[in-house]
């Protein structure tokens, strides 16, 4: 007998695939959303994408549910209560569009009337291109306000293209021939959990773990990640103090000769004495200590590495290095081997070394090991990317519109986030805008308008944004229920990326142009608006001209198609030539990487051979691929010598001036007064955070950290047990600024000296599940984090801070 | 199905992939990946081992079974029929690999019951928005009613309409992609293969040769149709051996 019968089925039309570029992290992984009877009900990685080659990540599954997500947001809306605070209801009530925008317009406009454009902010994170933070640039420049799209950077990893910056002249993301490496070292990057491209890792580890020969990876972290444990090696290192074994790591290099002398250069021949009688002189070579005069050494394609040996490298030996790192010296030797001599190798990092006050320093050390080993551009190496997607535009153009309120030099006015002035060397400090608005420094901001960011939960000392918020009209785009939102005077909410129209490009991944295109699987399901054409409507209802220039560009569609319209005369290698076989495919790409180094030279892509054959000569090299003011990967940065950061690197860091371009060993200064490291990584489920409000996601963090309803704190037994605490207690991470609590969780892979609370839980907002009542931690772990940055890359330093440890 | 062990990250794309084809709850893991640690560094050693149904050759599962609701399909699948299963939950106790799930569970994952925030009024024991259009009780497929158990069927809907015969379903193959389990389809590092074992000339056959194909607790004798590739890389835990039982 029958206990269950099927219900009836729904009459249901076909299963429509659509091709849009996942938004869960910035990898922009193609995905095919598969939509039937108007509901999309899965997701897959499109197989004909180079990034996801028909594979995803986790996250990259769960989108299907953002879209669903029953706390999105259904419309604009307006507070209705003018308090402001965590547990203050902002009792929003439904707005239409137009009053919405008109709000917003009627602000602006009459910042506009009194000279006080500069008083509106808009802060970003994730950019997608030119349909939306694309837009932010002429926004800026036709309203008058430099603080239009101030973006997350600095709270990102600003840190690793600082360093490559000034070593190489490029300040980009790198890319990496992971498919040719046969030695990987990676510093301080979950490459398994939250490093981009995360999907395309996952793909290229499978093939580094069982190719022949087998690719040997060693991981340097401060607790055993699924990416430690995943690796052949696994060094524990004291936090912020990667820059000195990288630096002993090149001192191995150098003083047992195994550094790559096509690429780098090599000895001139010792001169012999005439006299035959006269015993022979060895060869000249780097010896501990002992200083090198430069005219012995005949550089390649770098510059200045015997001042870098006699100005640093000499005294930085294995043994050095050990009393700083905690590392055992053997291994630092055994690595600097393996890293110079089973190649091709790479030396990786990203925020772990860089999140430090010494974290640019930290990255240089590092990144210098791939100049060393011959891997800048060689095969199974590291290098940039090369050529740019052939994007067309709309031909209109913006100066046009710019009226003499937009002209006016009393539009120079300093940005609010201190770039430039108080941080010359950043490209951004976020962190800082909600302490400077307080204090007036230079000057207060009026209406303050958020995308994609919310440092009021992501920024370090976090809890200031709840302070520095009350007296700002705030505007949130997230069709999420965001802590900024619970802060917002309007609500403004985007569409989520399955109902969006947009075009982007990649990072620098793969070396070679990726263009991506999201077309909307469904309608919007709320009454939503994507961001970018916000914008546009704002900019319609702004008087004068550059109400005229929105009108003309009318919406991001237009935009969108104008883009495409580049493809006519260089078609992707997947055909794609136009708006509809772009719409059809989902991504345009045009393989292969420009440029390859080979034995010490360069060479340039042939078309006709199909190889990298065409010599580059040394100005080329210059200009395409080395450009850095000698044309060459400066172990004695040009860029850093400059009078104008020199003398603020002096100052900020206390390095002489004659010493500040090369990469060297500044000790990190820990902030706080704890007896521990406090570090909060992310995890592969929650890396991004656009997952807080999943349940699936929640049901699967892992996995020491997590499991279920929470988030734990690793400590190491012995800390534990000096401590007075056992596996499952709560307990409080105390630090000057703040403290959070979370279940503990005994783990003897973590650092002794260090605790561990994954940046993933602890909302008070965001959804029913995010703040769930059954949730240990209540806050955000930022709240426990200094607010310092390192004063070069203005990165924000996570991983600075000390903390003390109690039960709760 | 084939899952080498070397390559596997741990990434549970697999549980994901498969929680959304298949409209699965929240922590309803049908493939899921457990991870454990133990040591001390440099020693410590943290590993994670995904688990599927097994689709043993002889499951135990089936022949405790009081109203037949599960059998073992003619493909070699073990199903449930949700129009038999009374919930008696006899099966997830006799399962030795502990991936059975009973829909009434408590959520694992704390805050308000995903079953009532979308909450359905036609016999499925909950609606959620995304469900997959692939429904089919008699073989376990789509929303389950309430009160049964549910597993991983190896995506039956969709191998089920591969060309017979078929010696591997490759998902990097356009023309048999759709008829691959989600969490092949999906798996980043390619850890996952699927075919047919009985077909020795297919690439997981090869694969289970070449590279020390073994089987979870199999000297229980259920003979899982789940092969483990363990190369240089990870375990299989608590692979004791015990004395053969008497014929």
């Amino acid at each position: 007998d029958k206990v269950h019968a099927q219900p009836a089925a729904e009459k249901g039309g076909e299963t429509v695939i659509t091709k849009s570029f996942c938004h869960q992290c910035p990898a922009r992984c193609g995905i095919d959303v598969y939509t039937t009877n108007g509901r999309v009900h899965a997701i897959y990685g499109t197989l004909d994408n180079p990034l996801s080659n028909g594979k995803l990540c986790p996250k990259g599954h769960l989108g299907t549910y953002l879209l669903y997500d029953p706390d999105r947001f259904k419309g604009p809306m307006k507070r209705t209560n003018p308090k402001k605070g965590r547990n203050e209801d902002p009792k929003f009530v439904p707005i239409s569009w137009d009053e919405a925008l008109k709000t917003v317009a009627d602000r602006l406009n009459a910042l506009r009337d009194k000279g006080e454009s500069h008083r509106f902010a808009l802060l970003y994170g994730r950019g997608w291109g030119a349909v939306d933070a694309g837009l932010h640039g002429t926004f800026g420049k036709l309203y008058g306000s430099p603080n239009i799209g101030l973006g997350h950077s600095s709270t990102c990893a600003d840190g690793s293209k600082k360093a490559k910056l000034y070593l190489e002249g490029t300040y980009d993301y790198s890319a990496y021939d992971y498919a040719n490496c046969n030695n990987l070292m990676i510093f301080g990057a979950s490459f398994l959990e939250a490093f981009r491209p995360y999907n395309y890792n996952m793909q290229v580890w499978g093939h580094l773990r069982t190719k022949a020969p087998k690719t040997k990876i060693t991981v340097v972290d401060v607790h055993m990640s699924t990416t430690g444990a995943a690796a052949d090696r696994l060094i524990l290192i004291k936090p912020g103090t990667d820059g000195a074994m990288a630096l002993a790591m090149a001192h191995v290099i150098l003083s047992e000769g195994l550094w790559d002398r096509k690429f780098v250069g090599d000895f001139k021949p010792a001169v012999q004495p005439k006299d035959p009688a006269e015993p022979r002189l060895p060869p000249h070579k780097f010896e501990a200590g002992k200083e090198i005069d430069p005219a012995l050494f005949e550089a390649k394609w770098t510059h200045g590495l015997i001042e870098w040996w006699n100005a640093e490298l000499k005294d930085r030996t294995p043994e050095w290095a050990e009393k700083i790192t905690t590392v055992p010296a053997k291994d630092i030797v055994a690595v600097a081997r393996e890293l110079a001599t089973v190649k091709p190798s790479i030396a990786l990092f990203e925020r772990g070394p860089t999140a430090h006050t010494n974290g640019v320093y930290n990255g240089m050390a590092i990144h210098a090991l791939n100049a060393l080993i011959g891997s800048l551009w060689a095969e199974g190496g590291i290098f940039h990317q090369t050529g740019k997607t052939p994007w067309g535009k709309l031909d209109i153009k913006s100066d046009d519109f710019m009226d003499d309120y937009a002209k006016s030099d009393d539009r120079k006015q300093p940005k609010i986030d201190g770039v430039g002035k108080k941080y010359k060397m950043a490209s951004a400090q976020i962190q800082r805008i909600g302490e400077y608005h307080m204090k007036g420094d230079p000057y207060k901001l009026d209406t303050i308008m958020f995308y994609l960011t919310a440092p009021i939960f992501s920024s370090p000392e976090c809890n200031t944004w709840e302070k520095a918020l009350q007296d700002l009209f705030v505007i949130e785009t997230s069709p999420y229920p965001s802590e900024n939102a619970m802060f917002a005077d309007l609500i403004l909410p985007d569409h989520t990326y399955l109902e969006r129209l947009q075009v982007a490009d990649t990072y620098s991944f793969q070396g070679y142009p990726i263009g991506m295109i999201r077309t909307p699987a469904v309608k919007p399901v709320y009454d939503t608006k994507f961001y970018g054409d916000v914008l546009i409507e704002i900019g319609k209802r702004i008087k004068g001209p550059m109400g005229e220039y929105y009108k003309q560009v009318g919406n991001t569609e237009n935009i969108v198609k104008a883009m495409a319209a580049g493809f006519a005369e260089k078609p992707g290698d997947n055909g794609v030539n136009d708006f509809e076989s772009f719409k059809a495919k989902g991504v345009w790409y045009k393989k292969p990487v420009a440029y390859r180094q080979r034995g010490g030279e360069f060479y340039e892509w042939d078309k006709e051979t199909k190889s990298h054959s065409i010599p580059m000569d040394a100005a080329k090299v210059k200009e395409k691929i080395l450009k850095t003011p000698t044309g060459k990967f400066e172990f004695k940065a040009g860029y850093m010598e400059q009078e104008k950061y020199a003398g603020y690197i002096n100052e900020k860091l206390g390095v002489p001036i004659e010493k500040v371009g090369f990469p060297q060993w500044v000790p990190p200064k820990y902030t706080g007064t704890g007896d521990l490291h406090f570090i909060s990584a992310k995890l592969p489920i929650a890396a991004e955070g656009r997952s807080s409000n999943l349940p699936h996601a929640i049901a699967m963090a892992q996995p020491t950290q997590g499991g279920k309803r929470d988030v734990f704190v690793e400590i190491h037994p012995d800390t534990a047990a000096k401590k007075g605490i056992k596996d499952g207690d709560v307990v409080r991470i105390k630090s000057k600024t703040g403290s959070v609590e979370a279940p503990a969780r005994l783990y003897a892979g973590v650092r002794p000296d260090t605790v561990y609370l994954p940046y993933y839980a602890g909302h008070w907002a965001q959804g029913r599940w995010a703040k769930a009542a059954v949730r240990t931690q209540k806050n955000s772990v930022n709240e426990v984090i200094e607010n310092v940055s390192d004063p070069i890359s203005g990165l924000a330093c996570y991983y600075s801070g000390m903390c003390s440890i109690e039960k709760a | 199905m084939v899952i080498d062990l070397e390559k596997c990250t741990g990434c549970q794309a697999c549980t994901t992939a498969c929680s959304m084809e298949n409209s699965r709850l929240p922590g309803e893991h049908w493939q899921d990946v457990i991870f454990y640690n133990e040591g001390e560094h440099p020693s410590a050693q943290m590993k994670w081992f995904p688990r599927p149904c097994m689709h043993c050759e002889n499951p135990s599962c089936v022949a405790v079974c009081p109203t037949r609701a599960t059998y073992k399909a003619e493909d070699g699948q073990v199903l449930v029929d949700w129009e038999r299963c009374i919930g008696c939950k006899y099966c997830m106790i006799a399962c030795p690999y502990g991936v059975r799930f009973y829909t009434e569970e408590k959520p694992a994952y704390g805050g308000p019951d995903a079953k009532r925030v979308f909450a359905a009024d036609d016999g499925h024991s909950w609606s959620p928005p995304w469900k997959g259009p692939a429904e089919d009780w008699k073989h376990g497929v789509g929303v389950q009613p309430s009160d049964v158990v549910s597993k991983c069927t190896f995506c039956y809907h969709r191998v089920a309409k591969a060309p017979k015969g078929t010696a591997d379903l490759d998902p990097q193959n356009p023309a048999l992609r759709e008829f691959t389990p989600a969490c092949v389809v999906t798996c980043p590092p390619g850890a996952r293969m699927f075919g047919d074992l009985s077909n020795p000339n297919s690439e997981i056959a090869k694969a289970i040769g070449n590279k020390n194909g073994v089987r979870l607790l199999d000297q229980l004798g259920n003979k899982p149709q789940v092969y483990y590739l363990t190369g240089e890389g990870g375990a299989v835990p608590a692979n004791r051996s015990l004395p053969p039982k008497k014929a």
